[in-house]
């Protein structure tokens, strides 16, 4: 019953990235802006009729509603069209950068759940403690502070001054890591490369970091919120009346009740490390989706865009899905 | 073959390296803190001279260098690019017919001889025992097929069938013709003055292995060139790394040390963010970066493990006003803007100084700037004398529209205006594509702007400032003035097909001397190239068309 649910949900997807393309189609195209003329910069040495041809190269002559029938029969047949600035099929762009970003979303969410659980629990059961203030206030530094600023001042600190961490990109060349999945810690693993898998965990924290903190911040709040709720439910109280240890009361029955509100909140924080992290990706040279797509709606380069869109999309649809799926496990009584 | 006679900054080239070197070598007494570099005027200087004061300590060999670039690599293509970050990457890999000195001046490269036949013919003869990385021998069927690919519509067949971006870089190229297998000719549509200028920008490609990889897609997936470092392995938007190329025939005899090069092996790291680019030259992840800020040059150069260098730019900068509205129509009011606005404060304070006036439309370093021209001077009393000649000596308000890279010179501009003439002047920041299209459509009062001159010639850049603006054509197309003069439109089209250098220079210094004096925008400075490196790069330099030769380099521990 659940797989056919499932199976319906992801239909659902189909007209919902349907309605996707379009709006970032014409989204683009009210955007003002002309992409031949970005691209040919603000410098001379352009030859005359070169700009007509490169739009006519982009059937950016053809009417809108050409230009948008042509997009949208080229994607049915997996054909998102090829950027104007690389050259290269936009799916191929995709691929090659989409690992780099997954990682790194991956890396902070790891960082952001290791820091958030703990502190949430233990400050809702330490209610108005030292302890509790001290990581309600970090939390609020955490939520607060921009990753840009977040990010120079760990460089500054961990890659200038003490000289632990690197700054840039994923990998030393050095390490001669053999790509397979384009996971570079997962091909580390794979590959059995010692020396590599330690290049890219070391690449790896700063970024995750800058990335996570938010994370953690806001899952540590609303973790620490829900579970002073459950703490309070009559369950809680019969449980401990039975004699049940402290710890176990914590973790089995007041936490297990405080998850649902958490889990939500992750979700929309995994839609958000993968899909808002341009400013990291940016800060670390981090090779990934939300530099490409910074780089392709500054210089207007539509397909490129419009590709990416589609993937962030996607990435919100299965986000929810996968909560949804979540909370039928955590909380019997939900159906999907 | 006539050698392109350039100007050159003395001032720049001797401090830029000097500066660097009393750093690198001094072991023993303490660094003198360096002056600002300033250049106030300019000196024609000979190649020798800059080679007696490169450190001659012997070229090592072996080692690592890493480059920090500003933005993504778009291509590996020779053919199929615009931007100059790649033509950086891809001119250590692959070589031309032709290339530039650090001073601006062609020089031969892998062609042994180069000689104008007739006005719309050029002939070049090939250097001897030249190969390709893959081993092939470079011919003149590599050169005409290089040419081909570039020049027929439509030859690109990746990932669409498209016409290769660079073009529009040498249009007037008509064909190339093998006469031997060591010459070729390139044969014009019409005489074209900055042919050689421009010729530097095409670099060669081999025709067998390009065949033998199936086309496009194998030949960018593993580029094979005649440059002197080999492709290895890389991502665009990551890094690409190069090894040496030991059989390399030496490249530009003009240009020593001819041979291989000194590095093992080079890697081009992409980090867009600046902060994040001096920071990692400062954790020593790299060796040479490119787009310094020029306000942590102190920084920078007060640590002894790092030196600094720079060069004369290509972007000269200008206020624009709009001369088709009030009260720009009127030139005193032009003029009072000039005379009224502390251009070399301004340099000072938000260039820390790298940078020089620019005394008219054309920069000081293009070969074609009239020498006799001198920039506005500072002179309130002037302006504001100006000003009430026209009618507005209570002063007037005006918005300067920007994009955000522009938005502190434009405040400094609105605050001298203010404090100095009492104008009303605000700014407001814009999305640039947003704001291009208004410019030119004439719906902006005033904008702060640069232009790029990267060929110091003024074909290519006075017919996109000052010509009137002609939609859907290269002229005008960076006219954010409305200016239109038809004597100048006319001078610019003379221009284009003169080839008499004399000729040229009095069509050109005609033009310098009607935009001067009509102002249709404040004339404001060049900003020079920052570029910062590890103390032990030698022979290492900036460029002024950006390029990072890293043939030369070397790393001496």
């Amino acid at each position: 019953m659940r797989g056919i649910k499932i199976l319906e949900r992801l239909l659902y997807t189909i007209p919902i990235m349907f309605g996707v393309a379009i709006l970032v189609f014409l989204f683009m195209r009210m955007t003002p802006g002309d992409p031949v003329d970005i691209m040919m910069g603000e410098a001379g040495s352009i030859a005359p009729g070169e700009m007509e041809q490169l739009r006519k190269e982009f059937h950016l002559d053809q009417p809108l509603h050409v230009q948008l029938y042509l997009f949208l029969s080229d994607a049915l047949h997996g054909n998102l069209g090829y950027s104007y600035a690389y050259k290269k099929p936009v799916a191929d762009l995709i691929m090659e950068q989409l690992p780099a970003t997954i990682e790194l979303a991956l890396g902070a969410l790891l960082f952001g759940l290791i820091i958030a659980v703990p502190i949430g629990i233990w400050s809702a059961v330490k209610q108005y403690s030292i302890v509790d203030r001290v990581s309600m206030a970090g939390a609020f530094l955490g939520v607060s502070m921009p990753a840009f600023w977040l990010g120079i001042l760990l460089i500054l600190i961990f890659s200038v001054r003490l000289r632990w961490l690197p700054v840039t990109g994923r990998i030393d060349y050095n390490a001669g890591l053999q790509v397979v999945t384009g996971f570079y810690v997962l091909d580390s693993i794979l590959t059995r490369n010692t020396v590599a898998l330690v290049s890219s965990l070391k690449h790896l924290i700063l970024p995750s970091v800058a990335l996570g903190a938010g994370t953690a911040a806001m899952v540590a709040r609303v973790l620490r919120s829900s579970m002073i709720e459950a703490l309070r439910q009559d369950y809680v109280t019969l449980a401990r009346a039975k004699g049940v240890r402290e710890t176990w009361v914590v973790l089995k029955h007041a936490l297990r009740n405080a998850l649902i509100p958490t889990v939500t909140v992750v979700g929309i924080q995994v839609g958000v490390l993968l899909g808002g992290n341009m400013i990291v990706e940016q800060v670390f040279s981090w090779p990934g989706l939300g530099r490409l797509a910074v780089r392709a709606i500054f210089s207007r380069d539509f397909p490129l865009v419009q590709g990416v869109v589609m993937v962030y999309a996607l990435t919100f649809v299965l986000a929810n899905l996968v909560v949804d799926i979540l909370y039928t496990y955590i909380n019997p009584k939900i159906t999907l | 073959m006539a050698r392109a006679r350039l100007k050159v900054i003395a001032s720049v080239a001797l401090l830029a390296m000097t500066l660097p070197l009393v750093a690198a070598c001094g072991g023993a007494g303490p660094t003198p803190t360096p002056e600002k570099v300033i250049v106030k005027e300019t000196v024609p200087v000979k190649e020798t001279v800059v080679v007696q004061i490169t450190p001659t300590p012997g070229p090592k060999r072996g080692g690592t260098l890493v480059v920090g670039l500003m933005s993504p690599v778009l291509s590996l293509d020779p053919a199929d690019y615009r931007d100059r970050q790649t033509e950086t990457v891809i001119r250590n890999m692959f070589d031309g017919l032709v290339t530039r000195t650090k001073d601006n001046q062609v020089v031969l490269e892998m062609a042994k001889s180069a000689t104008l036949i007739d006005p719309k013919t050029w002939e070049f003869k090939l250097k001897e025992g030249m190969t390709f990385h893959n081993g092939d021998p470079v011919t003149a069927e590599d050169v005409k097929f290089t040419f081909d690919r570039i020049i027929t519509e439509k030859a690109i067949e990746y990932p669409e069938p498209h016409t290769a971006a660079r073009k529009g870089l040498i249009a007037p190229l008509e064909s190339v013709e093998v006469v031997d297998p060591l010459t070729v000719r390139f044969h014009l549509k019409a005489p074209w003055p900055v042919f050689m200028q421009m010729l530097c920008h095409q670099q060669i490609i081999p025709k067998k292995y390009f065949e033998s990889v199936g086309g496009t897609k194998g030949f960018i997936e593993k580029p094979v060139g005649a440059g002197p470092f080999k492709f290895v392995e890389g991502k665009l938007d990551d890094q690409i790394v190069l090894e040496r190329y030991e059989n390399y025939y030496g490249g530009a005899d003009d240009l020593p040390p001819v041979g291989p090069a000194f590095a093992d092996r080079v890697i081009f790291k992409i980090i867009p963010e600046r902060s994040s680019r001096v920071a990692a030259l400062q954790a020593g992840e790299v060796n040479i970066i490119q787009g310094v800020p020029s306000y942590v040059v102190p920084q920078l150069l007060s640590d002894p493990r790092l030196q600094v260098k720079t060069c004369a730019g290509t972007r000269p900068h200008f206020m624009e006003v709009n001369v088709k509205q009030k009260p720009f129509d009127d030139v005193r009011v032009r003029q009072a803007l000039n005379y009224g606005i502390n251009v070399d404060l301004i340099l000072a304070k938000i260039l820390s100084g790298y940078g020089v006036r620019l005394p008219g439309i054309l920069s000081p370093f293009n070969n074609f700037a009239d020498p006799n021209l001198k920039p506005y001077p500072f002179d309130v009393e002037k302006a504001k004398a100006l000003l009430k000649e026209a009618g507005y000596e209570k002063g007037f308000s005006f918005v300067i529209d920007v994009s955000a890279d522009a938005k502190e010179l434009a405040e400094a501009i609105a605050g001298e205006l203010r404090t100095n003439l009492g104008l009303d002047v605000s700014v407001r920041v814009w999305d640039w594509a947003v704001l291009r299209p208004k410019l030119l459509a004439g719906e902006r009062q005033a904008t702060v702007s640069s232009w790029g001159d990267s060929a110091f010639d003024p074909v290519g850049y006075l017919e996109a400032k000052v010509h009137t603006y002609v939609e859907g054509s290269t002229y005008g197309r960076g006219n954010y003035s409305q200016y239109s003069n038809p004597r100048v439109d006319e001078l610019i089209k003379a221009g284009e097909i003169e080839t008499d250098v004399a000729k040229r220079h009095e069509i050109y210094n005609e033009i310098q001397r009607i935009v001067w004096e009509e102002a249709p925008m404040v004339f404001l400075f060049v900003p020079q190239e920052i570029e910062a490196a590890a103390a032990n790069v030698q022979n290492w330099g900036p460029s002024p068309d950006g390029r990072i030769n890293l043939h030369d380099v070397w790393l001496s521990q």
